[in-house]
């Protein structure tokens, strides 16, 4: 479990760390957005560079990024696989029988494993500079203009940060229950199948119990300190927009406008 | 061949920011048969060195040699299923494991993981459970229905019934109640001294410490700082400060006592013992 990397919070002192979340969100969707503008690889080399600049500044390790890669492998192997099969254009490569490996096939796997690389930097960067809390209140502040509409901007920032609050208690909590029911003999990574349901079943029932029991303290806890939803409320951290953050947007959106401009030309 | 660490260390996270070496260079040797209750301050490595007694954590360098069976830091451990039939670990709040529908059936798990038929499981379920002291009336009742010092002892009973030779406890007695708490440890020190089980303890109730346990071992930061009999221990109530921990009320009360210019000898344990001297001194 604590391999885990995708999504996790690192404590670290950078100028990243230090920034707006607001910005921070808003500079992820924007250079997402910008992955799907077809700039071939010239485009790629320039979102790729400037990518770098960021995870350097937020002193992220090569290792770390990695990592969160690493879960995604597979499924650009079997991407891979199904392009070999189906893709018959470009030029052959070599051949083995009846099957003759494309270059295209090669091509069309290599972009899309560029751009996952892409969005993957892009994400954790955000993530691992950025504690869940800030994060929520930052997507509460960006929400809140669809108040208007009808969206609950503040019930579904408190939602969120509920839920990332309780993945580390679940995740010691499911460790611990593991623990337990290895020590009655319990094998949970072989085994028969009647025996394998069963050892599923001595994780998955505690840890519902757990979790029932977790919420509904939780739920009174926050009813005894008078929590409402839907009140007015105000704000221990205030977020507030500095040049640095204005100055990461703009560096953003200049590069979107170059993309753009490249994708044009080709 | 006793239970003994060997230049044991343990390192949680290694290799990211969140690195934490929970126990450092241990030398450690548990006599079998004997109770002996781990203290130390949280942090101290109490959790994390008994966890490496039924191999659920394996050390990160040196030694760990258990009921004749040697696990070596870097070296892949095999059959580690029989071992932990052998050293019954019962973790803190062990309330929380239980998941059949029955109490009965809860128990009977471990029993049946380690190769005992329906049959066979049942009985040593049934026997565990008497041995802990939960009514036969309440074996077909689900476990959530349970008090919680109840959903304990069934808990317990579910380690008990798989007859282990050791039996290691974290925290058994947190959160219960005083009496809950005397009849749990009477029940442990049962099966140290009738039943001749090696009984190792973690715990932060010195008061159990004094009264039930033979020797002590006192953790500090992930080494051992300490590790004699129970009595030598608390006879030295400075030396217990100075290693964070308040001896028990008795051994508080002698101290304070002598300072006033009495002489309580050693063999007075508990608090009838201390009343009848002081009451024959005075009069």
């Amino acid at each position: 479990m604590g391999n885990f990397t995708l999504g996790r919070y690192l404590p670290l002192d950078s100028p990243i760390h230090k920034l707006d979340p607001r910005a921070k969100i808003m500079a992820m969707l924007l250079l997402l957005i910008t992955i799907f503008f077809p700039a071939g690889w010239i485009g790629y080399g320039v979102i790729f560079v400037c990518v770098s600049v960021v995870i350097i500044l937020s002193k992220l390790s090569v290792s770390f990024i990695w990592k969160a890669m690493k879960p995604m492998l597979f499924m650009l192997f079997f991407l891979l696989v199904i392009n070999a099969l189906v893709l018959k254009t470009g030029t052959v490569l070599f051949t083995i029988g009846s099957w003759s490996l494309y270059s295209d096939a090669v091509f069309q796997t290599l972009y899309i494993a560029v751009r996952l690389l892409l969005m993957i930097m892009i994400t954790t960067c955000l993530t691992a500079t950025t504690k869940p809390l800030e994060m929520t209140l930052g997507i509460e502040d960006l929400l809140s203009p669809f108040q208007k509409i009808g969206l609950p901007s503040h019930e579904i920032a408190m939602l969120i940060s509920i839920a990332l609050r309780f993945i580390p208690d679940l995740i010691d909590e499911t460790t611990r229950i593991i623990k337990a029911q290895e020590s009655r003999g319990v094998d949970m990574k072989e085994g028969k199948l009647m025996e394998r349901v069963m050892a599923i079943l001595s994780l998955i029932v505690p840890l519902f119990v757990s979790a029932f029991q977790r919420a509904e303290d939780l739920a009174n806890a926050m009813e005894a300190r008078g929590y409402a939803p839907g009140l007015p409320r105000t704000r221990y951290k205030q977020l507030e927009m500095k040049k640095q953050d204005w100055f990461l947007l703009a560096c953003c959106g200049v590069l979107m406008g170059v993309i753009i401009w490249i994708a044009w030309f080709r | 061949m006793p239970i003994a660490f060997e230049n044991v260390s343990h390192t949680y996270s290694a290799g990211t920011p969140y690195e934490y070496q929970a126990l450092r260079n241990i030398n450690l040797e548990i006599t079998e048969g004997k109770m002996t209750a781990i203290i130390g301050q949280t942090g101290s490595g109490k959790s994390t060195l008994v966890q490496h007694l039924n191999a659920l954590l394996l050390p990160d360098a040196g030694i760990v040699h258990i009921l004749d069976r040697d696990i070596k830091a870097g070296e892949k451990a095999k059959k580690l299923k029989a071992l932990r039939g052998e050293v019954g670990l019962v973790f803190q709040f062990p309330e929380y494991q239980l998941f059949e529908e029955t109490i009965i059936k809860d128990v009977a798990f471990g029993p049946k993981n380690f190769g005992c038929n329906e049959e066979e499981a049942t009985k040593r379920a049934k026997e565990a459970l008497k041995l802990a002291g939960m009514d036969e009336s309440y074996f077909e009742k689900s476990p959530l229905e349970l008090s919680g010092g109840q959903k304990r002892r069934v808990a317990i009973a579910g380690i008990l019934a798989m007859d282990p030779k050791v039996l290691v406890l974290d925290e058994p007695t947190a959160g219960l109640d005083p009496a809950g708490t005397a009849s749990m440890m009477a029940l442990f020190s049962k099966l140290n001294k009738e039943m001749h089980k090696t009984v190792l303890m973690v715990t932060h109730d010195m008061e159990n410490v004094y009264t039930y346990c033979d020797d002590v071992v006192v953790l500090e930061k992930g080494q051992v700082k300490l590790h004699g009999t129970a009595r030598e221990f608390f006879s030295d109530p400075k030396k217990c400060r100075e290693l964070n921990i308040l001896p028990p009320y008795i051994v508080r009360m002698k101290e304070m006592l002598n300072e006033k210019g009495f002489d309580i000898p050693e063999s007075v344990v508990n608090m009838k013992e201390l009343a009848d001297y002081i009451a024959k001194e005075v009069k």
